[in-house]
């Protein structure tokens, strides 16, 4: 790696190193303030090191955060949803390819005028239909919306990708009797493994991090997610709030630490997915 | 072909036309297509009823003065959009939604691509630099406003303290600067994320192109006006798009640092929206709203897509 390090090149490495500390400022602080004790927040100047580790607000944090219960109920939604939409997008992306007639045709336009429409322009009435198919308090049922906003998307790209498959695969099958059921799942599904991970990365993500719709149909305390929970972080402990730094720390490092050793997968389910 | 989900009973007659097909070509096709059908139907069934339906029932209540609970709802016609445009508070938060829009788009897209260009240079450490401007992306729109909001309030001002100083850092604290404190903040969030994507742009460059310029007498200026830019232009239109499409649906990023104050200075149009539907109890005035809200989208998404597009070509 040593070639051409020129005078312009050290320019720009220093730049980007200033860049880069301005981004691990508040990282920084969240980390230090976590471990501090509350008479030392206001005592000490916000870049000193803690005198002791205060392991104390983590435990505190970690029990407002109810952390098992939420971090599950996270996981089973962001998991579910997330396997069910690429279940979903598959079939739906392979009939409208492989079906190839008006109605199709027809059936994919409509898919894809929902990429424009956001769900935030349309959670009050998702709210009201929701609740009269019994959506609030019900993992379920807000799985199902994740699924029914998220399939335009994931429809566009899986079609995008289903395109490029060649049809000689699956016509060998039909020749050995297989029906067009059969060959989706044991010859067509394992082919999408490349716009399956990209889906997952990105959809997770947005599902993982997500506030609205959590916040609005569960409201059973057994059943809040992360984000909804970490938004009563800070008003819980506003004096002592670095125990809100601590939940800041204890409900990012699973997606953190996801990344560190996803790192490859991430930057191509973001660039993939967006790309095309 | 009548496939109004009414004749869904052949599936059998599907398996069983295998080892008639030969003869009966049309049927064939028939119970394929009926197979693909059936494939569809799920997708279809969860998109209709998790996007469509509400968004129908959506456009119908805002013709109502219906309150979200009862069971009275009177058509009403077009009396809550005549009251939209006459709402002081919704044309507020428009204009804010509006302006942390452009500026986000603004200053994101730059700075995304000026990163990326740095980033893609023979520098040391990239993956590390990488890492770190793009992590706070994995963090929720929740956390990031407590983060600021922390940083704003205490930990900024406190630094004044020590080195004697008086930089205003309380941005949250007053209307005039609470914009600035958020574009900040959410820039600190995404603009990793459309760096990823323009680094992914330009490692597609082809190499001869920037030897060609260099055989040329090219200086890196020109390299980067002629062949840089140029060939980033789909890059360019998917960034644009996806920040300003984005910045318009803020809504956690607010709640969780100045939950729209101080005063309404920061609501945002999709908090406006929500305000009005489960605090003030007025869900047929709130989809009126969110029906205009879309309708803006809309425009700005066909716009946005026309000019650069346009764009693309000329270049």
């Amino acid at each position: 790696m040593n070639k051409r390090y020129s005078k312009g090149t050290f320019l720009i490495q220093v730049i980007v190193t200033v860049i880069a500390l301005f981004y691990l400022i508040p990282f920084l602080i969240v980390i230090l303030y976590a471990f501090k004790s509350p008479e030392e927040i206001i005592s000490s100047s916000p870049f000193s090191l803690p005198e002791r580790l205060e392991w104390d607000n983590f435990s505190q944090a970690f029990e407002a955060l109810n952390f098992l219960q939420s971090f599950a109920n996270t996981s089973i939604i962001t998991a579910s949803a997330v396997l069910l939409i690429i279940l979903l997008s598959g079939m739906a992306a392979y009939s409208i390819v492989r079906g190839r007639n008006k109605f199709f045709n027809g059936a994919y336009m409509f898919f894809i005028a929902g990429i424009l429409i956001p769900y935030q322009v349309i959670f009050v009435p998702m709210f009201v239909l929701g609740s009269k198919l019994g959506f609030i308090n019900n993992l379920f049922g807000i799985i199902f919306l994740y699924i029914g906003t998220s399939l335009p998307f994931a429809i566009f790209v899986m079609a995008g990708f289903m395109k490029t498959i060649p049809k000689e695969i699956e016509e060998a099958a039909f020749i050995d009797g297989c029906s067009i059921m059969r060959t989706f799942w044991i010859i067509i599904l394992p082919m999408l493994k490349p716009v399956a991970a990209a889906l997952t990365i990105i959809l997770s993500l947005q599902i993982w991090n997500d506030y609205l719709l959590p916040q609005l149909f569960l409201s059973d305390n057994s059943m809040k997610t992360l984000t909804v929970m970490q938004s009563t972080l800070f008003s819980a402990f506003e004096t002592n709030f670095n125990v809100g730094f601590a939940g800041i720390i204890i409900s990012s490092l699973p997606i953190l630490i996801l990344f560190v050793f996803m790192q490859k997968h991430f930057v191509k389910g973001i660039t993939m997915g967006s790309g095309k | 072909m009548n496939l109004d989900g009414k004749n869904i009973q052949p599936i059998d007659a599907a398996v069983s036309a295998k080892p008639t097909s030969i003869f009966h070509k049309k049927k064939k096709a028939n119970s394929s297509s009926m197979q693909y059908f059936l494939l569809l139907l799920p997708p279809l069934l969860f998109f209709t009823v998790g996007m469509i339906i509400p968004l129908m029932m959506g456009i119908y209540n805002s013709f109502t003065d219906w309150d979200g609970i009862s069971l009275e709802k009177h058509w009403i016609g077009l009396a809550n959009y005549m009251e939209i445009f006459k709402d002081e508070m919704f044309i507020n938060s428009f204009k804010f939604t509006g302006l942390f829009m452009i500026f986000n788009t603004l200053i994101q897209n730059v700075a995304a691509f000026v990163f990326a260009v740095f980033l893609d240079s023979s520098i040391r450490a990239k993956n590390f630099y990488r890492i770190i401007i793009f992590a706070p992306v994995l963090l929720s729109p929740i956390l990031v406003g407590q983060i600021w909001t922390k940083m704003y309030g205490t930990i900024l001002p406190s630094i004044n303290d020590i080195l004697g100083l008086s930089i205003n850092f309380n941005l949250f604290s007053s209307p005039d600067t609470v914009l600035t404190g958020l574009v900040i903040a959410n820039n600190w969030q995404w603009i990793g994320y459309w760096m990823l994507i323009y680094l992914a742009g330009l490692q597609a460059v082809p190499k001869d192109l920037y030897e060609a310029c260099t055989v040329d007498g090219g200086n890196w200026w020109q390299k980067f006006l002629h062949i840089t830019i140029p060939m980033l232009g789909p890059s360019i239109t998917i960034c644009t798009i996806g920040i300003a499409t984005g910045s318009l649906k803020v809504y956690e990023l607010i709640v969780a640092s100045t939950g729209g104050g101080p005063g309404d200075s920061s609501k945002s149009t999709i908090m406006y929206i929500y305000d009005s539907a489960f605090m003030s109890q007025r869900s047929s005035y709130a989809s009126a709203m969110s029906v205009v809200f879309l309708f803006v989208l809309l425009i700005f998404a066909f716009i946005q897509l026309k000019i650069l597009r346009k764009r693309e070509v000329e270049l």
